[in-house]
């Protein structure tokens, strides 16, 4: 398989704090791929050294199947990146903002900045100074300045940040589109939901390191539930018939704290034998809800991480 | 070349490039025509100190020599504007992230900071030119007031000297430029760019009157010594200055040593935030 992007054992330190810790990403063509993990784990750091901001202590790089490292700046000619805030000249236009950023990398042509102010919904602003957008018109403008170059490669930190539920819509669609037409688009993220509704692969990253990766349908299916609930006198009995379920599932809760719910792992379509299980021994469940747990595996899976850095900034005293 | 037309789009339509020209042109005017408004000191009786009765309009406003005033106030408030132009526009790429976005498409750094420093050159030299002709017709207005007759305005030898007094000033200048540049890029901000650079500017004035050896050869002391003036807006020139052809080098070497060390800082720098 060709990787638009991967990483191998990719390590890099500030001080004395580990950011990244040998971390082995491999991200497939014409996808979107989901990044993510808690705050401080990792996330910013790996886009700084993809995009050369940064360099790394240890480990390659490979953009779109080619080595990367601080010799190899015209890699970036083919990609397209959003890192942390949206980063303009405040007292330029939206389009002015584009256009000196088009002088820079590969050469644009200048008939791609109005399609892309006209693609992000920013073409009656174009004229207005930057300095009067809304947080949500910075991002947007900024990733249309992501993909000035026509990028093969798209990198976008937290790309929904800032934007409202229509924008949201209109940057999934737009990001769904990209990859159909074959760019690869690497979303990093901690809205679980969004990067569920929007993302194909997705990598799960924890403490510097990558600790889950695989397709969203995988994943999702590892980590499929289907909930039940029983009469508090039934539990013990729908327990025993739960079990006798073909690959005999992990089955949890049931105890008052539950409310009566049982959790039942296994994949969503199978609530009907759930269901069926239990009315072959005579129970009935008052409810079925099936679906899946990304946040529970998020969870699970970045537990041990240790607790995100407080960046250093001004203290207030107490009133 | 992309660069340089895109920096010199950048500065153009940047309020501090209009703030920084309108500042130099109006303590350039409000100097030259408020000399020609005082009235000329009284002739100095015999035994008193001829200095007490104020400086003679006629010393500043008088052509040719007012072409040489003119440029020599231009290099001494310039210089010091240079510094903070220089921190500012540097220092913003960094405070605002612009670097950033530059760098993560594939930018050379080193070109980037060249190629942002050279349209930060051509504003400068436009810029001197344009404040250079303002001077004049405010020395002219001032002469006018103070009733001093114009007669070596089109003093050949010294219109045909201006070019090359115009070319050192704007090395000078651009020295100075981009001694605020490479602090600002060393300190990446703005504000840290412009303090320490007006800082090493009036410290080194303030030096000079107890190492003149020494400081005669920092970029400040350099730069206003490109001229060979007889110190008219610098200050009194308290301090030791080099010979005008050996300051041009010095600042010279400056110059190329301030962009070498911002371009080292940029290309080998950890660019985060």
């Amino acid at each position: 398989m060709t990787f638009a992007l991967a990483t191998r054992g990719l390590r890099k330190r500030y001080g004395s704090r580990t950011a990244l810790d040998g971390l082995d990403l491999s991200v497939p063509e014409g996808v979107v791929y989901g990044f993510l993990g808690p705050n401080g784990a990792g996330k910013t750091t790996t886009m700084r050294l993809l995009t050369g901001l940064i360099h790394p202590d240890a480990g390659s790089i490979e953009l779109l199947g080619r080595p990367f490292d601080r010799g190899y700046r015209r890699r970036l000619f083919d990609v397209g990146a959003l890192i942390e805030s949206p980063a303009f000249y405040p007292y330029l236009s939206g389009r002015d903002n584009l256009r000196t950023l088009a002088a820079t990398g590969a050469k644009t042509p200048a008939a791609r900045i109005d399609e892309l102010l006209e693609l992000m919904g920013l073409a009656s602003r174009a004229r207005d100074k930057v300095s009067g957008y809304s947080l949500g018109m910075k991002q947007r403008l900024a990733i249309a300045a992501a993909l000035l170059s026509d990028p093969k490669l798209l990198l976008l930190d937290e790309p929904a940040n800032g934007l409202d539920p229509a924008g949201i819509v209109a940057m999934r669609d737009t990001l769904r589109r990209l990859a159909a037409s074959g760019k690869t688009v690497f979303v990093s993220s901690h809205i679980l939901s969004e990067v569920q509704q929007l993302v194909d692969v997705v990598g799960i990253i924890a403490a510097g390191r990558l600790v889950r990766e695989g397709t969203m349908r995988e994943l999702l299916h590892d980590e499929g539930v289907v909930r039940v609930r029983v009469a508090p006198e039934e539990v013990e009995a729908a327990t025993a018939a739960l079990a006798l379920l073909e690959d005999q599932p992990r089955t949890e809760g049931g105890t008052d704290a539950d409310g009566g719910w049982l959790t039942i792992h296994v994949t969503p379509s199978r609530a009907a034998a759930v269901n069926r299980a239990l009315a072959e021994r005579g129970v009935y469940a008052s409810r079925i809800e099936a679906g899946s747990d990304l946040e529970g595996l998020f969870l699970q899976l970045t537990a041990d991480a240790p607790p995100p850095e407080v960046p250093a900034g001004p203290s207030w005293a107490a009133p | 070349m992309r660069i340089f037309l895109s920096g010199l789009l950048k500065l153009r339509r940047r309020l501090a490039t209009w703030l920084t020209f309108v500042i130099l042109l109006a303590i350039l005017g409000l100097i030259f025509v408020a000399v020609g408004a005082v009235p000329p000191p009284p002739p100095p009786e015999s035994g008193s100190d001829p200095g007490q009765g104020g400086v003679d309009p006629a010393i500043l406003l008088a052509f040719p020599t007012a072409y040489d005033n003119v440029i020599a106030f231009i290099l001494g408030l310039g210089g010091l504007l240079a510094v903070i132009y220089g921190a500012a526009i540097a220092g913003s790429e960094w405070t605002w992230g612009t670097l950033k976005s530059a760098v993560a498409r594939g930018e050379n750094r080193t070109l980037y900071v060249l190629g942002t420093f050279a349209a930060i050159a051509l504003v400068f030299a436009i810029g001197i030119v344009l404040a250079t002709g303002f001077g004049v017709v405010a020395a002219l207005a001032g002469g006018a007031i103070a009733g001093i007759p114009a007669d070596g305005f089109g003093d050949g030898a010294a219109l045909a000297a201006l070019p090359e007094k115009l070319a050192r000033v704007w090395v000078a200048i651009v020295g100075e430029g981009a001694l605020g540049f490479a602090i600002a890029t060393l300190t990446r901000s703005q504000l840290a760019g412009i303090g320490v650079g007006v800082g090493l500017y009036f410290g080194g004035q303030f030096a000079g009157i107890f190492l003149p050896d020494v400081v005669q050869y920092l970029p400040f002391s350099a730069a206003n010594a490109v001229l060979a003036t007889d110190g008219a807006g610098q200050g009194g020139q308290v301090i030791q200055a080099l010979a005008p052809n050996v300051a041009l080098l010095v600042v010279a070497a400056w110059l190329l040593g301030a962009l070498i060390v911002a371009s080292l800082f940029t290309e080998r720098a950890e660019i985060a935030g």
